[in-house]
């Protein structure tokens, strides 16, 4: 009997020597297999493509296939909690957002993961600003008239959105807010019949990513009031910022990020953000990135830590906005 | 008319490049396949395949996606032919009469109408995006949400004459697709319905989910049932190729079907979808011998895989032209043409008339290549139908349990498949046909979304669906083809009563 | 003495009026609307309600007319079949495509009467390496293939 359980104590130490040994011999040589990385929207939309952008480049800089694994629903929260409860070994990361990452706890009361301790922040990846655009022939020159004529329609007014969840709706929640308007909101499912309608001249406004609008900004379709970035966007010079058109604290940018599971080893994390940082350098990947509109983080914005705490003031930010706006659901079972 | 033949020359000479070629058959091929497989669609294959297209321009990169695509069109019908299975939301409607010509002992020819159906129909869906895309954008914008409703209770009303059985336990039927339509999250205002609280059913049912599990899982239950009909199949190969009689059958349905279909197509939202089925009733109406169809009728496969086909090619027209994708795949297709540089818009006609011309004209270089490929392989199918059930079963349970779990990766898909294909037997205990509740349920989102968008745009008026001349028109339709559909009912309903 | 002439039917409308109740009741705590704002709930409660009254007609009809009798459910189809689906979704996360597709094709063929063991076995490694090529290495599907074995 006691040699029974010298053998099993010799054999259970060697094992966890080798699994120890392995691990960090493995993180040194890290990656050794394809990286999985889950994107938790549909194929071609704008977090997709972002992703699909920077993780070529970084499979350059790894030497190993960051394979795109789209699992969508539910606003982006189930492929973030199928992410959040991968092994952190390194070889599941994700690409979270400001949906996922910021205005998930609020609006999803059942919520499965915490996005400010369930995760190791890798680092920002891209953010694409929202534009406040309407339809072509709607009756305001500049963003003042615009905000002053919403004021007297109140829920006259139709906005359109992408559904609850989705970017267009939570930044235009926000906008509402902010203005003190009460529109009358329409529903729809995708951006793509959003942009549709508004062409139509059946609804009258919306709040969504530069990605989507450009080509028929430019092209006259529908019309830009303003952009919420700091500094006017080189894809659409002739549209203001909200600062210059008269509403600066409306300043949201959908923001892109690369996150790990919580645990996934330090030196797996600081690998992962060196190509990360890496691809944001490369001339290509930025011009890429760059023409779809997208803002790219400078300087200590690239780091890890620097995400972490981005994360944390984005859900204290739209926790208020979105109870406020409406936006919560009541606790139903 | 001279500026028509000059881009037509321009998108030839770009699309007849060796490297384009070779990509547009590769797409093809690959697309294909993947129509074959149950549950791997074609925007899966898309999405994985997008980082194999980063060596290659973009040019050459849309083509060969757009071949995925059309290329799942072709695929798919042929498993709903041989083994009533619909690889997609279009194949549908091929299984009522197609897989009645293959125990029928007509597989072949119901193949090689499909496929030459759908390359006429691609053929001159290639000369309508050439000629009218511009103008034909336009119409697409007519559609707001109160025509599209009209348009799906149409559709609705489609499903009803769809129907083998009596029109009640049709009604039921699409009733419940409807029901299931519902399930997920409410798009007004979040609440979660009917999703008996899993995380899965949040974003509702998935199309493939409920095909496999009615369709696939239990058409097999069916046949383990009934071990002497399907051995009966088997043994019936009959001829290859299409005769010149069935040619004349097939003619006219064609012809309509690409019409129908093309015409469909264009609308956003999937308008496609709606093409085979509005094929599919026009001919049963309109033919001499009703009766025909559901039982192998050749006419109900001609029309809709033209229509199918026809559809899938005009979808494009939206997407290139005004930039807005009309459903998921062409969503991925702007994410694609995103990546590569390419924004996709109004401008993309003006600014790079190469790829506008140079895709148009590879489509057609698409469906002759699709038309090489799949006739040949009709032999091969036919053959396949040959294998011993004992193994033909499994391993079509196989591909469909890989298929279903590609979707979203996700083990839940696979376990909601089986649920569905233990109801998919019991309909069948119960008489009921799982064709009408597909269609309810593919209607039925959209159907329940444009009804609640139409009334908050309208607060609540329900004039909005009869002040608009195309809403009102529509439904005007739709009472029609239900009154028709009702009518011999009625009277063999009085005749029996006089007889008594 | 009230004679059910049609088994199949009343069978059918029964089930249809079972399935209107349970709808029902999920959907009990869904605001219903009006017709000029309709809410989350008006939709399947009046689908379920449509449900509900073709069940009730199909349960008078099966009184009034002849119809087809209700045939004997199998139970070996539905539990073998439906048994590898089930298994194979169970097992294809933890244990892969090596494991899950074996089961799923030995399993299923358990169904058929005229199946023989050592045929399925050997056909399950065949379809499981044909499926492999094609779906992982041909199509690039991220299908998990051996995690205990391979790590992926």
């Amino acid at each position: 009997m006691k040699q029974a359980l010298a053998v099993v104590a010799v054999a259970t130490a060697t094992l966890t020597a080798a699994t120890a040994a392995t691990s960090t011999a493995r993180a040194q040589n890290y990656p050794t297999r394809p990286i999985t990385m889950i994107v938790p929207f549909a194929a071609g939309g704008p977090t997709d493509v972002t992703a699909r952008i920077v993780g070529e480049n970084m499979s350059k800089t790894l030497a190993q296939q960051i394979v795109i694994e789209n699992v969508t629903g539910a606003g982006g929260t189930t492929g973030i909690t199928r992410g959040a409860q991968a092994a952190p070994n390194g070889y599941t990361i994700m690409m979270g957002h400001m949906g996922t990452h910021g205005a998930a706890p609020a609006l999803y009361p059942k919520l499965r993961y915490d996005p400010t301790k369930d995760f190791e922040p890798v680092g920002m990846a891209a953010g694409t600003p929202i534009l406040i655009v309407a339809r072509k022939d709607y009756p305001a020159k500049d963003l003042k008239e615009f905000i002053a004529v919403l004021k007297t329609q109140q829920d006259k007014a139709n906005e359109a959105h992408a559904g609850v969840g989705s970017v267009s709706f939570t930044t235009c929640t926000m906008f509402n807010v902010m203005i003190g308007v009460k529109p009358t909101r329409v529903p729809y499912t995708g951006t793509g019949p959003v942009i549709n309608d508004m062409i139509a001249g059946k609804v009258d406004y919306a709040c969504d990513q530069i990605v989507n609008l450009v080509p028929q900004i430019q092209a006259g379709n529908i019309r830009a009031y303003a952009i919420a970035t700091p500094e006017r966007s080189p894809a659409l010079p002739e549209v203001p910022t909200t600062k210059e058109a008269g509403l600066p604290d409306y300043q949201v940018s959908a923001w892109n990020a690369v996150f790990a599971p919580k645990n996934t080893p330090k030196p797996v994390v600081e690998k992962l953000n060196a190509a990360l940082v890496k691809a944001l350098d490369d001339p290509g990947t930025r011009k890429r990135l760059l023409d779809l509109g997208g803002v790219l983080p400078e300087g200590e914005a690239r780091t890890s830590a620097w995400l972490g705490e981005y994360v944390a003031q984005e859900v204290a930010r739209w926790t208020p906005i979105l109870k406020a706006g409406g936006a919560v659901q009541a606790d139903s079972g | 008319m001279d500026s028509f033949i000059g881009n037509l020359e321009l998108g030839f000479s770009t699309a007849l490049s060796l490297q384009n070629i070779a990509l547009c058959f590769a797409g093809c091929l690959i697309g294909t396949l993947v129509g074959i497989l149950p549950g791997v669609g074609p925007i899966a294959t898309i999405a994985i395949l997008l980082p194999l297209t980063f060596q290659v321009d973009p040019i050459g990169a849309l083509i060969m996606l757009a071949g995925i695509y059309y290329g799942a069109q072709y695929g798919g019908s042929t498993t709903a032919i041989l083994v009533n299975i619909p690889g997609e939301a279009t194949s549908v409607v091929t299984t009522l009469d197609g897989h009645q010509m293959a125990r029928n002992g007509r597989a072949g020819i119901a193949l090689g109408i499909a496929a030459i159906g759908s390359f006429f129909a691609g053929t001159v869906a290639t000369l309508v995006i050439a000629a009218l895309g511009v103008p034909l954008t336009r119409l697409a914008l007519v559609f707001g949400p109160a025509e599209y409703f009209s348009l799906m209770v149409l559709g609705l009303a489609f499903a009803v004459v769809l129907a083998r059985g009596s029109i009640l336990r049709a009604g039921a039927v699409i009733f419940i697709g409807l029901l299931l339509a519902t399930v997920g999250t409410d798009l007004q205002t979040g609440d979660e319905r009917l999703t008996l609280g899993m995380v899965d059913l949040m974003d509702g049912i998935d199309f493939a989910v409920l095909a496999m599990g009615l369709f696939g899982f239990a058409e097999i239950l069916r046949n383990l049932d009934n071990p002497e009909t399907r051995d009966v199949v088997q043994a019936k190969i009959g001829k290859l190729l299409p005769s010149k009689a069935d040619f004349k059958q097939a003619a006219l349905p064609v012809v309509r079907g690409t019409l129908l279909g093309g015409a469909l197509g264009i609308l956003p939202g999937n308008g496609a979808v709606l093409g085979p089925f509005a094929s599919y009733t026009l001919e049963k109406k309109i033919s001499r011998t009703p009766r025909r169809f559901g039982n192998g009728a050749i006419e109900g496969v001609a029309g809709l895989e033209s229509a199918n086909n026809a559809g899938a090619q005009t979808a494009f027209i939206p997407l290139l032209t005004l930039g807005i994708p009309p459903n998921a795949v062409m969503a991925l297709m702007v994410g694609a043409m995103t990546i590569h540089g390419i924004i996709p818009g109004p401008q993309v006609m003006t600014k790079t008339p190469g790829l506008f011309w140079g895709m148009i004209a590879s489509m057609w270089l698409g469906n002759l290549m699709l038309l090489i490929i799949n006739l040949p392989l009709i032999g091969l199918w036919v053959r396949l139908l040959k294998v011993p059930y004992r193994l033909m079963f499994p391993a079509i349970l196989l591909f469909c349990c890989i298929g279903i779990y590609s979707i979203n990766n996700d083990p839940s898909d696979v376990l909601l498949t089986a649920f569905f294909g233990f109801a998919g037997y019991a309909f069948y205990r119960f008489g009921f046909e799982p064709a009408p509740l597909l269609l309810g349920f593919v209607l039925g989102k959209l159907m329940e979304e444009k009804l609640r968008q139409a009334l908050i745009l309208s607060r609540g008026d329900f004039g909005t669906f009869v002040t608009s001349p195309v809403s009102a028109g529509l439904l005007l339709l739709a009472v029609l083809v239900i009154v028709v559909a009702i009518i011999p009912t009625v009277r063999k309903g009085r005749e029996e009563a006089f007889q008594e | 003495m009230i004679r059910i002439r049609a088994p199949q039917e009343i069978a059918a409308g029964l089930f249809l009026i079972a399935l209107a109740s349970f709808v029902f009741w999920q959907t009990d705590d869904l605001t219903v609307g009006t017709m000029r704002a309709l809410g989350p709930g008006m939709m399947p409660r009046a689908l379920a309600t449509a449900c509900g009254l073709c069940g009730g007609a199909l349960v008078i009809l099966s009184f009034l007319k002849d119809g087809a009798s209700l045939e004997h459910w199998s139970i070996r189809g539905p539990l073998f079949i439906l048994g590898a689906a089930i298994v194979f979704g169970l097992a294809i996360r933890p244990l892969g495509l090596f494991v899950a597709g074996p089961a799923a094709v030995i399993i299923g063929s358990l169904a058929a009467r005229d199946s023989r063991f050592v045929e399925s076995i050997l056909f399950a490694a065949v379809m499981t390496t044909f499926c492999w090529l094609l779906f992982k290495v041909l199509l690039s599907l991220p299908i998990p293939v051996a995690p205990w074995l391979l790590g992926y």
